[in-house]
This record gives structure tokens, C-alpha cells and sequence, in this order.
């Protein structure tokens, strides 16, 4: 029932898969150079207790515990949209799904990720309220994976029920016009992110060692399209008169 | 009306023997207008369009599938709680592209739905009844193995006699009235916290009748005390606070409003995991004592048997082979085959219900199952196993194929066809044709414990002797003439001195 995901700074005991930690509604992580803290961060510029992170129902706020250095909160996807939180202050509610922690450790910049998959958005259809019979999914159809969601589906909505899905690089070559930086591992991510924001549930295949990431692709776009997820007039998304160009 | 329709279709447009009056009500899939005709019966419905007709081929088959995961599931469910369907139509007009080829579904028209009643009458004094209404409807569809889904005051729709009736129960298309919805639609109120945010795989959200349980614990406390059972203003606070209770960090805090009884049942409803919950059964019958209302016939045994007699077969093959292998002594073990320390620790029918009818006097291991679990669905304290199994062996000796066409007599419970008519059916309503032998014992048992039961409540307080062999001997004759003549009347003593011996036989020691 989680629905923050903390992904602290990589160490170099993981490197290759990075640690997700998942919070629930009203659970708090503590990130610090100290050996209390839930998140060490064994930098000598860090603070013992240098901030707290709080899940709030969909969003989560941040405690900076330092006394000295303020926090900046990026939108890694909002061309440098970011909030300020300074020495002191307490639970400062954060708005973005995607966040990045910097925090200024003597010359370097440390970053924790947050993901707040659970956040709202409102139909296509427009007509939710409150005691309306809901989506159990929410996208943002102004995000990357959004596009990428629409890329993967695309050969099956134009009509071609059966179509193969298209590769991770044909993907990249689809996206890039209008996402200049689209790369085979930023469109994966994206995938994985998907996954996790669609709690798509893992298949029997994933208790094998090694990633199936074919069967994730199948899984997906079966999903969004069952679900109405990505429809015919979503495609817009990929000549870039919709949000994801940037 | 705020919202536009899905499907708009002109007052008068004319389908079928129906003509299109006042919408009801919309959803994203497809929308409901009150439908009239001028002959025929009932002259009213309510008409379910659903546009199957237009749209891209992918849309088209998704479509489809809603649509007729919609209409089977009302074919196959008609249930004295739940909306019933009179017929489906087909558009064909293509004048009209929007409509063309559209399906309609002819629904019961209700009155109104229990949201708008609270909306106009929050407490309402029938609140009670109408919950133990709600209950049944629900009891009967998950009897029926299907689960409500999206259980919610507009969903439970009322009829002009005041009755509830469930709607909805389809899971296949989204609509506020006469509706459904896919498995990954929800309303948050109403959805348990197991599935807030639960996994979903490509087939859809997985949901359990418990989750029917917790929507229905809500909406007792919405009927009963007008306020939603976890605190906060708005669904999503009234969520994290359902998350934050489920976690184990915050307590349920119910009305103090509620009456004690009310308070035990909608905290069994909502537990913070699904298997504490109470199931239908149980709580229907707790509602029911609640409420005040009679009670509702009982529950079919037929599907819940399905899966059991399977095993039964199984095992009932397993220890024929058993006999083969020369253990040939375990009838007459008085502990039944448990003795055998190779026998599975599973309870074979051999010993099915040995607590209430013994296992080394010849009753026949297949029908075991069947006759505890007829018993069992009879809630008269009369109606036992014993007593059935004595019956059977007073009729028919277990004779299966028993066919007597002099009497007009079949089966193993010596059913006369007209007769077995009124008690064939699970739900207690009659056969629409006279049943024709030969009458299985799965069919058999379960109606003659049916008639039992309803014997049992009919028959005099007063009258000497034992109730069970009374029962019995109202089922050979009926019950007026037991009460008429005090007792067992003299023409079939000699049945009762029978049934009182196998009785006695059957019932194992202290069970009685």
C-alpha cells in the first residue's frame, strides 16, 4: 500500500540495480551521514541528520534538518522547475510525481529520487467526482512515459490487433524528434517506472534471475490498452503537439 | 443532468416494441432512458444503450466484450434481488451512424436508487430493512460465484413496492443507474484497503467477495448514521485514512450513533484484512436479526456442491481402490477409515459429517456429502443429517434409480414430479416446467431437505413425540394432516416406527 518510492544515491555495493525503498502513507525515512539515519549518505559534507522525508497520502514532504544548507527539490522532467527548502524548515510539501534531493555536500551534489506514483490526474473522459466509479489508474499524459506508453501501443492502435511491438530503440528513434535526449536507457527507465506506476504485477517469469523485459513491454501495452489507457487520440503525443515535447 | 450523455438518443426514437422517453442516467460507455410500449408486458423498462456499432476496430472489440460479459452475466443470474433483464435489441438504423448497431438492454425499471433517497432522507427509518435487502441481493450473487464490485449507494436501486434491488453487478461498463464497470474501476469509499492500490495484471484488478463485504460495511454506516465510517472530508483524506487503518496505525472509530448489534456487523465487515472479514452467509444472517426481517430463503446448494461432489468422486474412486487392495474392513471400523494410517488426511466422503451421522451403519459414502450439507443449509435444528439419511433409506433404501410410475414416485427420495416442481429450485421459486425423472440424488436431497425445512416451522408446538420423526411423516403425508391429527396419523406409523429405528441408528453417540 505504498505509494512514495525513495531511490537513495547509488553505493557501491549496488550499482547495478539501485535500491528502491517504499514508503506508506504517514511513514517517515531519514537520510543522513549518521548511523540512525535509514538512509546513509557516508559523505563528510552531509549532515548527521540532514533531512526527513514523509509520505503524505500521494505526495510527501521534506524536513531539512541541517542547519546550514538549503535543499533544492528538481522536477527532473520540468525544465528546471524545482522548490527551494531551507535549514529548519519542515515538512515542505512537494507538488512533482518525479523529484530529485540535491543536496550540496562540500563541492559534490548528492541526489535522492523520489517517486510519487500514486498522484491524481483526471480522466480523458472528464467526468469524475467524488463518489463516481474511478479509474484504478492515473496518468499524467503530459509525461515522458506517457509518450513512451503511447510509442510501445501505437502499432496496435492503428488498428493492427496483433502488430509486434516495437523494439527499444525503435521506440528512441519514435520519441526523439521531439525528445532530444531520448536514449535506449531513459526510454527503459521509463519502462520500469511504468511498471511500477501501473503496479503492474510481476508475472511468474520474474522470479527468473535475468530481466524479461519483453514480457514487460507485452504486459504493459496489453494493460494500457484493456484499460482504455492510451487511445487513438493520444497518439497526438508522438508528432509533438502534445506535452511530452520539450 | 450535468454530464452529457454517451449515447444520446431522441425522446420517441423507436426501437424494438419500445419508445425512447426520459434518460435516466449515463456513464462513459453507454446511457439508460426509460422506455414505454404499448402492448405487451411490462410497458415500461428501462432501455441500456450500448454502443456497439461505431468506432475503431480496437474500440469495437473492446466494446463487445463489455457488452457481453453484461448480458450473460444477466442471463445467467436472475435473482429475486438483483435487476432483472427482459431482452436484448439491436439497433439497425443507418440513418443514424451513432446508433447503428448499438445493443440495448431491457432492464427492470426501478423507482429510484438509494443514493437519491439519502440524498432526500438522510437515516431513512426503512434504512434496516433495505440493508438486509441489499445483503440477500448480494448474498445471491456470491452464491452465484460473482462478485459485486463496485457495491454503492447508487448502484442498489429501488422499487416502486420500496424494495432494494442490486444493480450494476457487471464489472463490464461504466454507468451511474442501471450499470457496471471493468475489474479496475472502483469507487475509493467504497474499495477496501487490500485494494487501494493494489497490483493490477492484464486481466484487471484481482477482487475477492470480502471486498463486497467492506463496501457494504460502509454503506450500512452511511444509511444508518449518514457519515462515512473512516473520518475526512473529501475521498482522498477518507482513503489515506482507510490506508492509515489497514496499517495498523489508527483505530476505526465508528458512530456512536449505532445501535450495538449494527456497531459487531459493520466492524466485521470492515476489518483491516480481507480474510477476517465476515462472509455473506453470516452476515446476512446477522443483518437479518438486525433488521427485524424474516428470513430469506436459503442458499443453493447446487454450485457449492459442484466443486465438493468432484472431490467427493475422487476420493470415493480412491477408496474403491482402496477395497481392491483387500482394506476391506473400514465400514466397520467404528472410527470409520481414519484409521487407516495411509488414508490422506483430507476427510474422505466415507467419513464426510461423521459427528452428525455415523459412518459404520450403511449409509452410502457418496451421498454423505450431499446429505450433511442439505441438512446444513436448513437452519430448523430438526432438519439433520440423521434425519435426512433415515428418510432416504425409509423411501428408498439409497436406491438411486428407484423408479415407482404406480405412485408416481423417482429417486432415492421418492420424489412425485409435481411435487418436486416447488422445491427443485434453489432460490424456492417453481420449476417453469414439470420436472421429468429420472431425479438425480444431487437434485433429490437438496429439495427434500428444502421441504423439510419448510415443514418444520408449520408443524403444531404442542405435538407429542419426536419433532424429527413428525417432519418425517409430514413429508410422506403433509403438515396439516400431522396437525390435525395430533401425531403421526395411524396409516403411517409403521413409516414413523422405521424412521425413529434408522434414527437412532444413524445418529452418533451424544450427537442428539
Amino acid at each position: 500500500m505504498y505509494s512514495i518510492i525513495v531511490v537513495p544515491p547509488p553505493t557501491t555495493e549496488d550499482r547495478t540495480t539501485p535500491q528502491q525503498l517504499r514508503l506508506a502513507p504517514g511513514e517517515r525515512l531519514t537520510f543522513g551521514r549518521g548511523a540512525a539515519c535509514a538512509v546513509r549518505i557516508p559523505h563528510e559534507g552531509v549532515s548527521r541528520r540532514a533531512g526527513e522525508i514523509t509520505a503524505q497520502g500521494a505526495f510527501w514532504a521534506l524536513s531539512n534538518l541541517s542547519g546550514r544548507q538549503t535543499y533544492v527539490v528538481e522536477n527532473p522532467e520540468g525544465a528546471g522547475e524545482h522548490i527551494k527548502v531551507g535549514p529548519g524548515r519542515l515538512e515542505a510539501p512537494v507538488p512533482f510525481e518525479f523529484s530529485r534531493i540535491v543536496l550540496p555536500a562540500a563541492g559534490d551534489l548528492i541526489a535522492i529520487d523520489v517517486w510519487a506514483p500514486r498522484h491524481d490526474y483526471l480522466r480523458a473522459d472528464g467526468d469524475m467526482e467524488g463518489t463516481t466509479t474511478a479509474p484504478a489508474f492515473s496518468v499524467d499524459r503530459t509525461k515522458r512515459y506517457f509518450a513512451v506508453l503511447a510509442a510501445l501501443c501505437e502499432p496496435r492502435l492503428r488498428g493492427e490487433p496483433h502488430a509486434p511491438l516495437p523494439t527499444v530503440d525503435q521506440v528512441v528513434e519514435r520519441l526523439r524528434p521531439h525528445w532530444a535526449a531520448a536514449s535506449r536507457t531513459s526510454v527503459q527507465w521509463n519502462i520500469d517506472y511504468l511498471a511500477v506506476k501501473l503496479r503492474l504485477k510481476p508475472g511468474p517469469e520474474e522470479a527468473d534471475p535475468g530481466p524479461r523485459l519483453n514480457g514487460k513491454k507485452e504486459s504493459l501495452v496489453s494493460l494500457a490498452l484493456r484499460f482504455d489507457l492510451v487511445r487513438e487520440e493520444d497518439l497526438v503525443v508522438l508528432t509533438g503537439s502534445g506535452g511530452a515535447a520539450r | 443532468m450535468t454530464e452529457p450523455y454517451a449515447v444520446p438518443v431522441p425522446r420517441g426514437y423507436r426501437v424494438g416494441g419500445w419508445e425512447v422517453r426520459e434518460p435516466i442516467a449515463t456513464g462513459a460507455f453507454g446511457s439508460v432512458y426509460e422506455g414505454r410500449r404499448r402492448d405487451g408486458q411490462p410497458a415500461t423498462a428501462a432501455l441500456k444503450f450500448l454502443p456497439t456499432g461505431t468506432g475503431t476496430p480496437r474500440r469495437l472489440t473492446h466494446l463487445r466484450e463489455l457488452v457481453e460479459r453484461e448480458v450473460q452475466l444477466y442471463r445467467r443470474l436472475r435473482r429475486p434481488r438483483l435487476i432483472r433483464m427482459y431482452d436484448t435489441l439491436v439497433v439497425d438504423d443507418p440513418e443514424r451512424p451513432e446508433l447503428d448497431g448499438a445493443t440495448v438492454l431491457v432492464l427492470e425499471k426501478a423507482q429510484t436508487s438509494l443514493s437519491a433517497l439519502l440524498a432526500t432522507q438522510p437515516r431513512p427509518p426503512s434504512g434496516p430493512a433495505l440493508l438486509a435487502q441489499i445483503c440477500e441481493g448480494l448474498a445471491q450473487l456470491h452464491r452465484a460465484n460473482w462478485v459485486h464490485g463496485d457495491l454503492k449507494p447508487a448502484n442498489v436501486l429501488l422499487m416502486e413496492d420500496g424494495s432494494a434491488r442490486l444493480a450494476d453487478f457487471n464489472m463490464a461498463a461504466e454507468l451511474e443507474g442501471t450499470h457496471a464497470y471493468t475489474p479496475a474501476f472502483s469507487t475509493p469509499d467504497y474499495t477496501p484497503p487490500e485494494l487501494l492500490w493494489a497490483e493490477i495484471g492484464e486481466r484487471g484488478r484481482r477482487i475477492r467477495p470480502s471486498a463486497d463485504v467492506w463496501a457494504f460495511g460502509v454503506l450500512a454506516h452511511l444509511v444508518l448514521t449518514d457519515t462515512f465510517p473512516l473520518p475526512g472530508g473529501t475521498p482522498t483524506a477518507r482513503r489515506d485514512a482507510a490506508a492509515a487503518y489497514a496499517r495498523g496505525t489508527d483505530d476505526l472509530r465508528l458512530s456512536p450513533e449505532l445501535p450495538d448489534d449494527w456497531r459487531e456487523i459493520i466492524r466485521d465487515c470492515l476489518t483491516r484484512t480481507h480474510a477476517e472479514r465476515v462472509t455473506v452467509e453470516p452476515l446476512l444472517r446477522r443483518v437479518e436479526t438486525a433488521a427485524g426481517t424474516a428470513r430469506s430463503p436459503r442458499p443453493s446448494l447446487a454450485r457449492r456442491l459442484r466443486r465438493t461432489t468432484i472431490t467427493a468422486a475422487v476420493l470415493a474412486a480412491g477408496a474403491l481402490a482402496a477395497l481392491g487392495y483387500g482394506i476391506s474392513d473400514w465400514t466397520s471400523d467404528d472410527n470409520g477409515p481414519a484409521g487407516d494410517a495411509s488414508a490422506p488426511a483430507t476427510v474422505s466422503p466415507a467419513t464426510y459429517g461423521a459427528a452428525e451421522l455415523r459412518t459404520d451403519k450403511g449409509v452410502p459414502a457418496p451421498y454423505r456429502v450431499l446429505i450433511v450439507e442439505s441438512a446444513h443449509d436448513c437452519a430448523q435444528e430438526d432438519v439433520t443429517p440423521a434425519l435426512i439419511a433415515a428418510m432416504l433409506k425409509a423411501e428408498s433404501n439409497f436406491d438411486p434409480d428407484l423408479s415407482d410410475p404406480a405412485n408416481d414416485e423417482y429417486g432415492i427420495a421418492r420424489w412425485t414430479p409435481r411435487v418436486l416442481r416447488y422445491w427443485m429450485n434453489a432460490d424456492g421459486t417453481p420449476a417453469d416446467t414439470m420436472p421429468q425423472p429420472p431425479f438425480p440424488p444431487a437434485e433429490s436431497i437438496p429439495a427434500m431437505a428444502r421441504y423439510l425445512c419448510w415443514i418444520a416451522p408449520r408443524l403444531d408446538a404442542g405435538l407429542p413425540g419426536d419433532r424429527r420423526v413428525l417432519i418425517a411423516a409430514a413429508y410422506r403425508t403433509s403438515y396439516d394432516k400431522v396437525n390435525d391429527a395430533g401425531g403421526v396419523p395411524a396409516k403411517y406409523r409403521d413409516y414413523a416406527a422405521r424412521i425413529a429405528q434408522y434414527l437412532k441408528e444413524y445418529t452418533p453417540p451424544g450427537a442428539m
